[in-house]
């Protein structure tokens, strides 16, 4: 009886080892596949000859000094981050009060502008590009003024991507956080815009600063919806990489990306010192 | 009673100018965009005002066109499975993680995100394109030149790597949720670690499964860089095609009815797995 027992627990030890094994192996592919990329892409920046080839010949720095040869790239990176900033100062203007209405006040058709509102997440880009594209198109013929291809439309049709990642993070945001603080400064006498100002937006600060950088994300790296609104003239950066690497695919282009990915990195490195991103998203 | 009028009144000033930004450059667009569905494709004018469901009965009679389809179901079907195993221990280590290293694996997930598809993609070409990783590896054991480009692996590879960080974060944020101590009573029941993740940890994380998968679903349906860069001329899915039909054809009537296709699938779909999530989550 002792002994069956006994080799009962070897059996569970070992099925909880093998579980482990799994379980780590698992983390090591997850892992695995979200650096890869990254790391090679970094390794490839300095190889010396043209063409990618491993093992390269040699190893040179000289593709990051001929990075100011091709302004384009540093044009589109302009580009992305001022629509991507533009799109995500807006969304928060729009979204975060959108969001409290949601929460805090009871009106008819509240779930179905909740639907509404959440909506673009699940259009597919290509299809809203597409849409925004023929309607664009059929404005112009009405009225003449040249639209496609200008920065405002591109912040405009970006404002359409971000504004519900505002409103989905700030409304979970303001579910978890205690009503009776607003009800408290709202009885000692503060009017309502002073309860919103003083009191509910401080409160929502993480869920604010969440649904930022969620909007600056999914503005940044748009592709599928930005490709149908783009001109010659104004490029995103993700799309001039997509232009380039239709061509050509060398050491040039991916130093252009370890430098960008160095920019975010440190953009995010700041904005953890001010808010800790681990207990905000 | 007498409060509900300037609730109403104050709501409408909140959430009015949101609600005006999706419908002009959601509803509209998607309105128009039916009606050109609905238009005829002509070589020399291009569009031709017309009410005809031909563009629609194109796709669906032609085995290119339905292939296309099936093809970017499957890769979106299994890229998501994947997504879920092995992102589920990444999210829950984070989750449950108490050390000063996890604001760093935090910031490691969401590095990858501001770095779009297309960097990543460039580099899944240099792992597994002609004179790649793999092709060298290849090469020093005897082999002559493989790449594994332009095939539905890659495409699946780059899709996945890409749509990690969004399931793990989804998971992670759910997972925290979940009271600690609910694992801890499993556990001092004498409930082994598998039986506490299939009988509590999982049921209680199904609502973030079901948000993650559903978001991760749609961003494959729509995946245009990577199976562009990665799947190569010959191997096509559904974003691809509609900008090709829309840019290269200049046939918008067609792209349209694509476009309506392609979102129809995957609404149908991911509301389909958010009821099935919801009666499970309920049942439980």
């Amino acid at each position: 009886m002792a002994k069956g027992s006994g080799s009962a627990a070897i059996q569970a030890n070992g099925a909880q080892l093998s579980a482990r094994l799994i379980v780590g192996a698992l983390m090591v592919v997850a892992i695995a596949l979200m650096t890869v990329p990254l790391l090679m892409t970094a390794y490839m920046s300095v190889f010396a000859d043209g063409v990618v080839t491993f093992p390269p010949s040699g190893y040179t720095l000289s593709w990051y000094g001929k990075l100011a040869e091709f302004p384009k790239f540093g044009q589109a990176l302009g580009t992305s981050l001022k629509v991507a900033a533009a799109a995500t100062l807006l969304s928060l203007l729009i979204g975060v009060p959108a969001s409290i209405a949601l929460v805090r006040l009871s009106f008819p058709g509240r779930g179905l502008l909740n639907v509404l509102l959440l909506s673009p997440l699940t259009v597919p880009g290509v299809v809203i590009g597409l849409g925004l594209y023929v309607l664009l198109v059929e404005v112009e013929i009405r009225s003449e003024l040249p639209l496609t291809g200008s920065d405002g439309v591109l912040i405009l049709a970006h404002l359409l991507i971000t504004t519900p990642w505002v409103v989905r993070l700030c409304v979970a945001n303001l579910i978890q956080l205690d009503r009776s603080i607003e009800e408290a400064a709202a009885n000692l006498g503060a009017p309502p815009g002073r309860v919103l100002w003083s009191v509910t937006l401080p409160m929502m600060r993480q869920g604010i600063v969440a649904a930022a950088l969620f909007a600056f994300i999914v503005s940044f790296e748009n592709i599928e919806m930005t490709l149908f609104l783009i001109s010659p003239g104004t490029i995103t950066f993700p799309i001039s990489v997509l232009q380039y690497l239709e061509y050509r695919f060398d050491p040039l282009v991916a130093s252009v990306v370890v430098v960008q990915t160095a920019v975010i990195a440190l953009l995010l490195l700041a904005i953890d010192r001010y808010v800790k991103l681990s207990k905000v998203v | 009673m007498t409060k509900r009028r300037p609730e109403g009144l104050t709501a409408t000033l909140l959430i009015g100018p949101a609600t005006m930004v999706v419908l002009l450059s959601l509803v509209l667009p998607l309105a128009l965009l039916a009606r050109y569905s609905m238009n005829r494709y002509d070589r020399r004018t291009f569009m031709v005002e017309a009410f005809t469901p031909e563009n629609y009965l194109r796709f669906v009679t032609d085995p290119f066109y339905t292939g296309v389809l099936w093809t970017t179901f499957s890769i979106a079907i299994v890229t998501t499975l994947l997504c879920l195993i092995l992102g589920f221990p990444v999210a829950y280590k984070l989750a449950r993680s108490q050390s000063r290293w996890k604001s760093i694996g935090v910031l490691l997930v969401i590095l990858p995100l501001f770095i779009g598809s297309t960097v990543r993609a460039l580099g899944w070409m240099g792992v597994l394109g002609r004179g790649g990783i793999v092709d060298a590896i290849y090469g020093a054991l005897g082999g002559s030149g493989i790449s594994l480009l332009n095939s539905s692996f890659a495409v699946a590879l780059g899709i996945l790597s890409i749509n990690l960080p969004y399931m793990i974060l989804t998971l992670q944020s759910v997972i925290e949720g979940i009271d600690a101590r609910v694992e801890e009573a499993a556990d001092s029941l004498g409930a082994s670690p598998p039986r506490r993740f299939w009988h509590v940890v999982l049921p209680l994380a199904l609502p973030g499964i079901g948000t993650g998968g559903i978001l991760v679903f749609i961003l494959a349906m729509n995946a245009y860089a990577t199976p562009f860069l990665l799947g190569g001329a010959r191997f096509q899915m559904m974003a691809p095609m509609l900008y090709r039909e829309f840019a290269v054809n200049n046939n918008w009537p067609f792209a349209a009815a694509i476009a309506f296709i392609l979102m129809l699938t995957t609404l149908t779909l991911t509301a389909a797995s958010s009821l099935l999530v919801q009666r499970r989550y309920r049942a439980h």
